[in-house]
């Protein structure tokens, strides 16, 4: 083609502002905690570097790891709880006739509200005296549970939210792929005598195996993001044993104004996310075959 | 019943256990907001209220000044979608279009990069940026700016990557005709190539906006003065206050989570397709 679309300015012209916000906004800031992270700095005097001691500081520190730990429950109840869910409720959506269309739509709709908002709207439920699941357990003649400041209760009242909020958003994404599978073959094993469970473990489930794998990165992903949650039901409470790493982060980095040590927390949630994607493509994304119908 | 027919609903039954699980919460909301008052729903939390009391929105809108909030998130995420969606689809365009060297493809997988990078990792350099970034001797933090500049940029990956998907699929003809016609790139890309991409732009325009109004973090801890926070944080704030009034509460959160109702209800398919392509979060 001629020199109109091949002009160097235009072309540089059409990209500075994208790629300036994109350099002000994910790589200075990224190269920014990588080296403040390795400095003692409280925002006020000149940052010293002091060499590995905040992440010696964090690695001592059991409350980071009680943080880390509280990630990776997330991570559990995602892959182990939510996802069989998923699973279960996309395969009875795609075999019912009657309201397919009502089922998708509606299990939808939490995933598009405010994260900050649903914690309220929860924090109602999880209310100790009129709260709804209160209400239930002290019907049935049960003790009721502080849900959300019982040390006991409070991580699983939060994973019980989270779960209620994105399960219908996988749902959709399951549904999609088990919808495209093509009629023939269910037709072909109902010829076959097999049974609706044989025919969802033996041959649906195998064949959207690529997707499944893919909600559970996308799960994975998202527990390593999770903080307005947690910020808005408990605030890390109570006395830090709903804190994730971001919270975490956010109580020394922000609040306390430790820029150093807060900065390699940051690094170090990096880290952890680049290490549970590079295991996960080693050991569970590359057995999954890509199927073809 | 036989046992066939009982076999037979019981999926119904199951997946309409799961919407009343989903769909609850949102109607228990919408009747505390009309309910008489804190007592009222203390005696009668969960059930039809028996009168109604639409006051409530009224208090919770210019008393507790929901007004406000909503103004600033609907300001800054109208704002930030809009400023998204300009500068994603000039780089796109450039990107996919204009093929200048082979500068266009390491390009694309630099911002590519953006998506790999947890957001929650770069929150405090941001901080401190933006508290050393200065507009007239002020702090940018604490002002509005120090949401509308991440918000903008934040959703750049994403939107390039539709955009860019987008506009590949369009054919290579449209320009060598257009430049014939004696159109300049920006000829082209204002009257060809934006035009055919506007399905697009308007899907993530809305899931831009719809993230832009959600967002908490940033919000949070970006924004100190009551008159400039956002719907999500106002909320809060309004909980942590006013926690025994839950007619006012819910009357709020009704505020909050309305706009995203309506535009749910109007664009599902947009929305769904859009943000399931982009896996935003989980």
């Amino acid at each position: 083609m001629n020199k109109t679309l091949r002009n160097p300015w235009t072309y540089v012209l059409f990209l500075l502002p994208l790629l300036l916000l994109y350099v002000m906004f994910f790589i200075y800031p990224m190269i920014s905690a990588f080296t403040t992270g390795f400095m003692k700095w409280n925002g006020l005097t000149e940052p010293r570097f002091n060499g590995l001691t905040n992440f010696e500081h964090a690695f001592g520190d059991d409350k980071f790891w009680a943080s880390v730990l509280n990630n990776g429950k997330f991570i559990l109840f995602s892959v182990f709880v939510q996802v069989p869910v998923i699973i279960f409720f996309s395969l009875l959506i795609s075999n019912v006739k009657k309201l397919k269309g009502l089922y998708k739509t509606a299990v939808f709709i939490p995933s598009v509200m405010s994260t900050a908002v649903i914690g309220i709207l929860w924090s109602f439920i999880y209310e100790p005296d009129i709260g709804l699941f209160n209400l239930i357990l002290t019907k049935l003649g049960l003790q009721p549970v502080m849900w959300l400041s019982d040390s006991h209760w409070a991580m699983f009242s939060i994973l019980i939210t989270n779960a209620w909020q994105w399960t219908g958003f996988y749902i959709v994404m399951v549904l999609a792929a088990i919808l495209a599978i093509p009629k023939e073959i269910d037709e072909a094993a109902i010829v076959d005598g097999a049974s609706a469970y044989t025919r969802a473990t033996r041959i649906t489930v195998p064949l959207i195996m690529p997707i499944i794998s893919v909600v559970i990165m996308l799960s994975i992903a998202g527990a390593m993001k999770a903080a307005d949650i947690i910020i808005v039901m408990t605030d890390g409470g109570p006395g830090g044993i709903t804190d994730v790493m971001a919270t975490y982060l956010i109580k020394y980095g922000i609040t306390n104004a430790k820029y150093g040590y807060g900065n390699s927390i940051g690094v170090l949630i990096f880290v952890f996310s680049l290490i549970l994607t590079a295991l996960y493509q080693f050991l569970i994304a590359r057995r999954v075959e890509r199927v073809e119908y | 019943m036989t046992l066939r027919s009982v076999k037979k609903s019981i999926p119904h039954i199951l997946l309409i256990g799961y919407l009343i699980a989903t769909l609850y919460p949102f109607l228990f909301v919408l009747f505390s907001s009309i309910k008489s008052d804190n007592q009222a729903i203390a005696s009668n939390p969960f059930g039809f209220p028996s009168s109604f009391h639409f006051e409530n929105y009224y208090e919770a809108w210019v008393n507790a000044k929901i007004s406000v909030y909503f103004l600033n998130s609907l300001y800054i995420s109208t704002l930030c979608s809009i400023a998204t969606i300009i500068f994603s689809s000039m780089g796109a365009f450039a990107i996919t279009r204009m093929r200048y060297l082979k500068m266009s493809k390491g390009l694309y997988q630099f911002i590519l990069i953006g998506l790999l990078i947890p957001g929650n990792a770069l929150l405090l350099p941001i901080f401190i940026m933006l508290n050393k970034m200065e507009v007239f001797g002020q702090p940018i933090l604490g002002t509005h700016m120090a949401l509308i500049l991440p918000y903008t940029a934040g959703a750049i990956p994403f939107t390039v990557i539709i955009l860019s998907a987008f506009m590949r699929s369009i054919p290579g003809e449209i320009e060598e005709a257009s430049v014939m016609d004696g159109l300049s790139a920006k000829g082209i890309f204002a009257k060809i190539i934006l035009p055919i991409t506007v399905p697009a732009l308007v899907t993530v325009f809305i899931i831009n906006f719809i993230g832009n109004w959600n967002e908490f973090i940033l919000a949070n801890f970006f924004i100190s003065t009551d008159e400039l926070r956002t719907l999500p944080v106002g909320m809060v704030g309004f909980r942590d206050i006013y926690n025994t009034n839950y007619a006012q509460m819910s009357a709020g959160i009704v505020f909050s989570i309305l706009p995203v109702m309506i535009i749910y209800a109007v664009l599902q398919k947009q929305i769904i397709e859009g943000l399931t392509a982009g896996g935003v979060k989980g």
